[in-house]
């Protein structure tokens, strides 16, 4: 009618009715998610049977157990402990993947292929289902628990690094190759210094992520402060599980305070 | 290098000079913080407590359990598998359903400009709060009233899902550009006339943006929970881990990075669809 009536006025947009579709869709999805037998049972009754056992214990959350804190120290050194060694090693790895990785560093499209493939199928697989996996494997320990970070952190470094090279400024490379230099002397020569600064930052990221992760590795015995976790949990002795959060909170804080501060020095 | 580089301006200018190539930027604090990081990092390295003398055989070891996990996976799991995966994917959607239908208000309080400045404060901090502590943290918290259910694991996904997503959203909606906002002012537009038509149409596809990305994060955080007894992927995992069914594990292994990679796979071309629009009707 718009444009009969108003010849000046451009017609409505159509595709209004995509909108309607994505929300029919997601209607749908959810009403089979919620669909009893086969969705998430969403049964009021059993929380209201735990209702009153359960809200005591979480109550017992806002009285942590300070007396508690003598043991939790060591398991807090070896979570900290674990973020560091897995922070380390993962981003040595990191640089050269990372430059196999990205499209400047590494003009081969079969290898960067092969490697991108291998990262993705890395990333696909949760920090902790690699730990629950590497416990039965090695045994129960910091070991399982750092290779499993080294794996999660490989995944997230190499991905947003070789990013970053991707869209950098491929002036310098095209310089030394018109130099003569071979792929190896771009890489190192020209492209290098321009990969330190977002190398760092996302190694510093990652870091900060393995400080989350490394707090609950333990629950399936990767040592830590998960261990800690498991064992009051099965307790249900929920003032100490609340100074382990306390202390999760404080150390997450600072890292990211410590972090923060190096990145804006790099930058 | 730099020799290359001036020669054939001095060339041309003037008679030969001798190029001397500036003295290298010297940072004392440089090489001292450096060489702090490494002796704290080799500290580190030597107190914690493996024996790094057993991980010379580590790659053997893993290479010998790769092969049976993976040389002839149990295929005859599979459908089990996946209606496990089905029961994971549940609760991340359920998750982030619940996350986005509660940090959606909370979200638009907390951006500068809209909400009163306490309820910013408060909420800002609850949102920082909340991303501190691990998903698996928050279900064992919440387990003690809802039980070991599904449920347990997606209202374990929506809190933590309302750290991430408020703290996105008001960031969303503080990066938006002030024009429309003041265009909308001007007309005389009330707070929410404000929000619905200076910032919305600005921001919505950041929002759907990233509510797809949360529900990637959450599929691969609701495989972890099943490792606490919520049910899922992880439940079946972390058993045949303990019996050390290894061709089991595999073939749940392949489940999960089959299902991950395309459930990423599909959210991410919806993202870039949003973000981005579609290439072939700005052509046409």
């Amino acid at each position: 009618m718009s444009a009969a009536e108003y010849p000046g006025l451009p017609a409505k947009p159509g595709g209004r009715w995509k909108i309607w579709l994505a929300i029919g869709i997601i209607a749908a999805i959810t009403a089979v998610t919620l669909a009893p037998g086969i969705g998430v049972d969403f049964s009021l009754d059993a929380i209201l049977r735990n209702w009153r056992n359960g809200t005591e214990k979480i109550g017992q959350l806002l009285v942590p157990d300070w007396s508690f804190f003598p043991r939790t120290i060591a398991p807090l050194w070896e979570t900290i402990q674990m973020a560091i060694i897995a922070s380390v090693i993962g981003a040595i790895v990191s640089v050269p993947l990372s430059m196999w990785a990205a499209r400047l560093t590494n003009p081969n499209p079969v290898t960067r292929g092969i490697v991108r493939t291998l990262l993705n199928i890395v990333r696909a697989v949760p920090d902790l289902l690699y730990a629950a996996v590497l416990v039965a494997m090695v045994g129960v320990g910091a070991l399982p628990g750092i290779i499993a970070l080294v794996l999660f952190n490989v995944g997230i470094v190499v991905k947003l690094v070789s990013e970053a090279i991707e869209s950098g400024d491929p002036g310098p490379g095209e310089a030394a190759r018109a130099a003569g230099a071979t792929q190896t002397q771009i890489n190192r020569a020209a492209l290098l210094p321009d990969i330190w600064p977002p190398f760092i930052n996302q190694a510093l990221y990652a870091f900060e992520l393995n400080v989350r992760a490394s707090t609950v590795l333990g629950l399936v015995g990767a040592g830590g402060l998960g261990l800690l976790i498991d064992a009051v949990r099965t307790f249900y002795r929920y003032d100490q599980l609340s100074l382990i959060i306390l202390e999760i909170l404080v150390v997450v804080v600072l890292i990211d305070w410590a972090s923060a501060v190096i990145r804006k020095r790099v930058k | 290098m730099t020799a290359l580089n001036t020669a054939p301006r001095t060339s041309r200018t003037a008679p030969a000079r001798p190029v001397t190539p500036p003295a290298k930027p010297r940072n004392p604090w440089r090489v001292v913080i450096t060489v702090a990081i490494t002796v704290a990092v080799i500290l580190v390295f030597w107190s914690v407590k493996v024996d790094w003398a057993r991980t010379v055989n580590l790659p053997a070891d893993i290479a010998r359990y790769l092969w049976l996990m993976f040389s002839n996976p149990a295929w005859d799991k599979v459908p089990e598998a996946l209606w496990q995966t089905w029961r994971s994917v549940e609760m991340a959607w359920v998750g982030c359903l619940l996350g986005i239908v509660i940090s959606f208000p909370l979200s638009f309080l907390a951006a500068r400009g809209i909400g009163p400045a306490p309820v910013r404060f408060v909420l800002r901090g609850l949102f920082s709060l909340i991303r501190a502590v691990p998903e698996i943290v928050i279900a064992i918290v919440i387990l003690s009233v809802t039980g070991l259910t599904p449920l347990t694991g997606a209202l374990a996904l929506a809190v933590n899902g309302i750290g991430t997503l408020g703290k996105w959203g008001y960031e969303a909606i503080e990066g938006v550009h002030p024009g429309p906002i003041e265009a909308v002012h001007a007309a005389g537009g009330s707070r929410w006339q404000t929000v619905r038509w200076g910032i919305w149409p600005q921001a919505s596809p950041e929002f759907v943006s990233f509510w797809l990305y949360r529900f990637e994060i959450n599929v691969r955080a609701s495989a972890v929970l099943g490792l606490i007894g919520v049910g899922g992927i992880g439940d079946m995992l972390t058993s045949y881990t303990q019996y050390r069914e290894w061709p089991t594990v595999g073939a749940l292994l392949i489940v999960v990075i089959i299902v991950t990679v395309a459930i990423d796979l599909t959210s991410g071309a919806i993202r870039r669809r949003i973000t981005e629009g579609s290439r072939v009707r700005d052509l046409a």
